[in-house]
């Protein structure tokens, strides 16, 4: 970098200087990285390897095959039955909740005084914060197809209808509901955070110039938008396609198949009858989805722009 | 750097934290696995008094050593989900020396090498073993070694309740003569569909026919009564007849269609279940095994014998067809040793003194399995409290085995989603016909031999 | 003061509106006009509001159903009637504090209003319910196996451990994982956000990879693994495991807070004498403490709520946490004994909420993948 005329020196500098980058990449970035290696890039290795065994509910591997694959492409017809579920349940979550209804709980919640708007992002961000299993547990208790279930006492006590079975009649119903509970949450909050960070000043301007509410939500909201609701779309596609968690607790993946979406129906067909192999091969159809969306994500924010000059180069 | 230590700190913390507890010299430890059961504490019960009584003869002989049991109780829903976490344990090396299973997962253990051949054990102790029912030997074969010791045996049924019968206008002479027209093969499976049907229908009962709620045993005395017989005892693999499934299955739609069964019977937990047979009475028909008397007596506060059979009447699986035979299954649990085991020697000891028929006998009256062993038959206390034991045993003349096949908890699990799909309203009885014989081949392969 | 913005807007537009209308005619009345804006804006905010409240009783009524059951049900059965008579109580009382929020501006008036309506909801519950409640159903806390006391029993040793064994092996996880994740991510995230290095692009790509992959399909590879480095059945495997999974999320979210950081401090720092540890030890830790802080509560809630991987896991009972106890539990006895299964839920979700509450203002400041979150 710089042109000295006392050689040596530089060098002896610039040895040292390597030195402490060396033991600075081991010390900050060393944890990191054993931790991802062992824990993280070795399984994701081993899953690899699985797919192409035989290895069963003892878990011994007797041979190599490709046997898995023949069976997912050819003979699998669950496989297609749970991607349509897949299909479904993702673009309705997503959809309803996890944007829309998002935004406009950021929305209302943000108009309201301060303290009342801070109570209902409060309320919704519960589900989120209490316990999966608690969080289904209570699902459980209000869709009871017996009169006790809460959802059949409102009915028949407020509306003097008959008990209904949500869970054996619309169980896709019911995952996405108590899916889309919590990721509104997320989406609200990062929304929240968004109106907020609006120059105040632009608000005097529409204001100044008589617009009412909703050409300040469309011209003045909506544009310091446009980036978090796109961040959100991508990253809740993604956790919504691999994450099953609240379905196996609330409903199983049943009644039958209907509410087994692809990635609970890997985790199905690997832990219900011991199959690991063949539950490995078709988490690698997760793992590639899952590669190829985050690069896409990459690509579309543009994270590049994220890795700024860093302005000091001593180690 | 204060922080470096304070990583180091954080994961060596951890890691001692989690590290295993102390152990004693003199404490030879035997590790049991078995299912927590209300149907049968005393499976490990017995294994801990073998322990103690053990301790009591070295104590006897001044030995500082001791046997010391450690129980691993767990909370598998059924047999073949603790089946699955027992293999995956033992893959690990995480198994115990002794284990409780149901009998027709022996093969698969032994298959995997991880239940002892007890064969030689066996033989060489015919004062421990000697008086073991014979045809209970057969439960615990494999490829002609025995792999474990049976620890009961018992008669899976329908119980009917009479109440409901007599509330549907039956009088008691004509529910007195069901078991014979079962028997007889002139009340099929169809007729109680009908009947359970009716009872829910006309309000008697909101469930017809209540079974478990997740896949086990109990049905193929079910598929057998329409011909499916699971195991081709010639090439000693699993089989499944196409026409035999689809009469099942259409069976099943027939029974969902008439509201005999519940679309909800396979969504239940099985306290659901024994709420809604028991605790609600809200059930005509219940399809368990014999122990569930001891549920029964409790519930409905019944005195004895005579109370029990003015409320319930058992019947076999009626045949699926007029004229038919009918059938039921007997369903032993077994006490298996570990071929990993350190201690095999001493396990299977303990295991032998579990067998013995005073502490066998205990389990078998307080939870109305049928005893192993020829002499129980004759204590005092079998023939004075094990009133139920003693009616059960006429009908194991129509007693059926599962075959000891290492895959069998699989095929059983495949025709249970079957049954599922249609009392769900997912599938009619073609599809699911399909889908079963489309799930056989695909998971279990060369074991399954599909006939028409 | 950002936070009223919107708010304070909406109302100011509505009222521009008023007086653009207004201004047509020759004399303004301008008390009248304050009215009608006042009213008007009233009106709108009640109208959000009770959209919001309809929105979020969904939400609401099963969580306090799970209260009031654990402090009502007796063994067997359900009332629901003292959840209906509750709601009825409350119900009113919150409408009226918001209406009374809505329209008295004075903190003082606003707190009198409050206090008495709390009073008053106290009152009328304790004498209306009051008799209904206990705390049987809390005996889980202090009587072991208590599942078999009421169900008869299924075992020889006891089913079920204590439910502080199952709490301890939770904190445990739970700091142990965020200790865990707090000082690696912090480390990592610094690292990316301010040293050059070769693969530093491929570094950040590669954790949002990670941070994106469906860590739950590995979940049989990491059986395996534990397995074969002898950390299967024991907290430590489980530890390590979650801290890693959830490692790519945390550093992203640290490094959006390094990067906010000014680069002024920490030269002056060096300039005075600072090592580039130092530097970041003493000057620019300190400078992301709200983000270390939410990292902390989220990593705390996620490893207190993880189920599905002890699950797969943890084979022994001894090392059961909160979320098995719970799981089994209700499994077992589900229908018959709701009291007990809602008494453990809130036993488990308190310390959680509890953690929210305290900290809730820490967490809306989250940055994830630079943005504000």
């Amino acid at each position: 970098m710089t042109t000295s005329t006392d050689a040596a020196e530089v060098s002896g500098f610039a040895r040292a200087q390597v030195r402490r980058q060396r033991a600075n990449f081991a010390l900050f970035l060393g944890p990191a990285l054993v931790l991802l290696a062992c824990f993280f890039i070795a399984p994701v290795i081993v899953d690899l390897v699985l797919a192409f065994t035989d290895m069963d509910r003892t878990l011994a591997v007797t041979r190599f095959t490709l046997e898995n694959f023949e069976r997912m492409i050819t003979r699998d017809s669950r496989l297609v039955a749970s991607l349509g579920v897949t299909a479904v349940f993702v673009l309705a979550t997503l959809g309803i909740f996890n944007v829309t209804f998002a935004l406009l709980l950021a929305l209302t919640t943000t108009a309201v005084p301060r303290g009342l708007g801070a109570f209902f992002r409060a309320v919704w961000l519960l589900p989120r914060m209490s316990p999966s299993v608690v969080y289904a547990l209570l699902w459980l208790w209000v869709i009871d197809p017996n009169e006790r279930g809460l959802l059949n006492q409102v009915l028949i006590h407020l509306f003097g209808m008959a008990p209904i079975d949500l869970r054996n009649n619309h169980p896709l119903l019911i995952i996405i509901i108590a899916n889309g509970f919590i990721g509104a949450s997320l989406g609200m909050i990062i929304f929240t955070s968004a109106i907020r960070s609006i120059p105040e000043h632009l608000f005097h301007a529409a204001r100044a110039d008589g617009a009412g509410v909703l050409p300040i939500v469309r011209h003045i909201v909506f544009p310091a938008m446009r980036w978090p609701i796109s961040y959100m779309t991508i990253h809740q596609t993604l956790s919504l396609l691999v994450s099953f968690e609240y379905i196996l607790l609330i409903t199983g993946g049943g009644p039958f198949y209907d509410t087994t979406v692809f990635s609970l129906y890997a985790y199905r067909r690997a832990f219900d009858n011991g199959q690991y192999a063949y539950g490995a091969a078709l988490s690698l159809i997760l793992i590639v989805v899952g590669v190829i969306a985050a690069l896409v994500m990459w690509r579309l924010m543009d994270m590049r722009r994220l890795l700024q000059v860093p302005r000091i180069e001593v180690h | 750097m204060n922080w470096k230590l304070a990583i180091a700190a954080t994961i060596a913390g951890t890691m001692i934290a989690a590290v295993a507890q102390p152990a004693f010299a003199e404490d030879v430890v035997i590790k049991v696995w078995s299912r927590a059961d209300r149907s049968g504490p005393l499976r490990a019960g017995n294994l801990v008094a073998a322990g103690d009584t053990l301790n009591k003869m070295l104590a006897s002989i001044n030995s500082d050593k001791r046997v010391k049991i450690e129980l691993n109780e767990t909370n598998a829903k059924g047999y073949d989900e603790d089946a699955l976490d027992l293999l995956k344990a033992f893959a690990v090396d995480k198994g115990p020396d002794i284990f409780v299973l149901a009998h027709e997962w022996t093969g698969a253990f032994a298959g995997a090498g991880y239940a002892l051949n007890l064969e030689d054990h066996i033989t060489k102790n015919p004062e421990l073993y000697g008086d073991i029912i014979t045809p209970l030997w057969q439960a615990v074969t494999y490829k002609g070694a025995r792999y474990g010791v049976p620890q009961d045996s018992e008669v899976r049924m329908y119980f009917l309740n009479n109440d409901k019968l007599r509330k549907m206008g039956k009088t008691d002479k004509e529910i007195a003569a069901l078991p014979g027209r079962v028997d007889s093969g002139d009340f099929t499976e169809y007729d109680l569909c009908d009947l359970a049907g009716q009872a829910v229908q006309k309000g008697v009962a909101k469930y017809g026919i209540l079974h478990r709620p997740n896949a086990g045993p109990d049905f193929q005395m079910l598929t057998e009564a329409f011909g499916v017989d699971p195991y081709d005892k010639a090439t000693a693999t699993l089989q499944a007849s196409k026409s035999g499934l689809r009469d099942f299955y259409t069976w099943i739609k027939y029974c969902v269609d008439k509201k005999a069964l519940s679309a909800n019977n396979t969504a239940m937990s099985w306290d659901a279940i024994e709420q809604a047979a028991f605790g609600g009475d809200e059930a005509l028909v219940f399809f368990h095994g014999v122990w569930r008397v001891t549920d029964q007596m409790k519930a409905f506060n019944l005195k004895g014998k005579d109370d029990y059979f003015h409320k319930y009447t058992w019947i076999n699986a009626p045949a699926g067809k007029k004229g038919g035979k009918p059938t039921n299954l007997s369903h032993p649990i077994a006490y298996a040793v570990s071929a990993k085991s350190k201690n095999k020697d001493l396990a299977a000891f303990i295991v032998a003194l579990a067998s013995q028929p005073i502490p066998n006998e205990r389990h078998a009256v307080s939870t109305n399995h049928t005893p192993i062993n020829y002499g129980e038959q004759a204590m005092p206390e079998v023939i004075d409290k094990g009133w139920a034991l003693v009616a059960a045993t006429p009908m194991l003349k129509y007693a059926t085995f599962m075959p000891n096949h290492p895959k069998i908890g699989q095929y059983n699990s495949i025709v249970f989603k079957g049954i599922q799909g249609i009392e769900t309203g997912r599938l009619t009885a073609q599809a699911a016909t399909d889908f079963v014989i489309d799930e056989m081949q695909n998971e279990l392969g060369k074991d399954v031999v599909i006939r028409n | 003061m950002a936070a009223d913005t919107f708010a304070t807007v909406a109302g100011a537009a509505a009222e521009a509106g008023a007086t653009s209308s207004a201004a047509a005619g020759a004399r303004p009345d301008w008390p009248a006009l304050a009215r009608r804006a006042r009213v008007k804006r009233a009106a709108g905010q009640s109208a959000l509001l009770a959209f919001l409240l309809i929105v979020s009783l969904p939400i609401i009524l099963p969580y306090f159903w799970m209260v009031v059951i654990s402090f009502t049900a007796r063994s067997g059965g359900v009332s629901t009637e003292v959840l209906w008579t509750t709601c009825a109580v409350v119900v009113p009382a919150v409408m009226i504090y918001i209406v009374v929020h809505l329209m008295a501006p004075s903190p003082r008036v606003r707190m009198v209003a409050g206090v008495l309506l709390l009073m008053t909801v106290g009152a009328l519950l304790a004498s209306l319910v009051g008799g209904q409640l206990h705390l049987a159903n809390y005996r889980f806390l202090w009587r072991t196996n208590i599942i078999e006391e009421i169900r008869s029993k299924a075992t020889a040793g006891g089913q079920f451990p204590s439910v502080w064994i199952a709490f301890r092996n939770s904190l445990l996880l739970a700091f142990s994982q965020t200790a865990i994740i707090l000082t690696v991510a912090s480390l990592a995230g610094y690292y990316i956000s301010r040293f050059a290095f070769r693969g530093r692009e491929a570094f950040l790509q590669g954790m949002l990879v990670l941070h994106a992959f469906p860590a739950m399909t590995l979940i049989i590879p990491i059986f395996l693994i534990l397995h074969w480095v002898g950390l299967l059945d024991t907290m430590a495997g489980v530890i390590l495991v979650l801290a890693t999974i959830e490692l790519p999320f945390y550093v992203f979210i640290l490094k959006g807070f390094f990067d906010a950081v000014p680069w002024d401090i920490e030269m002056s720092a060096m300039t005075d004498g600072a090592t580039r540890r130092q530097a970041f030890r003493l000057v620019v830790l300190p400078q992301i403490k709200v983000g270390l802080i939410a990292v902390a509560v989220f990593a705390f809630i996620r490893a207190w709520e993880e189920y599905i991987f002890v699950r797969t896991l943890l084979i022994e009972n001894k090392n059961w946490v909160m979320s098995l106890y719970l799981f089994w539990v209700s499994d077992d006895i589900m229908g018959v004994d709701y009291g007990i299964v809602a008494a453990v839920s809130v036993f488990y979700v308190v310390p959680s909420l509890l953690l929210y509450v305290f900290c809730q203002k820490y967490l809306t400041q989250m940055t994830i993948g630079g943005i504000r979150g």
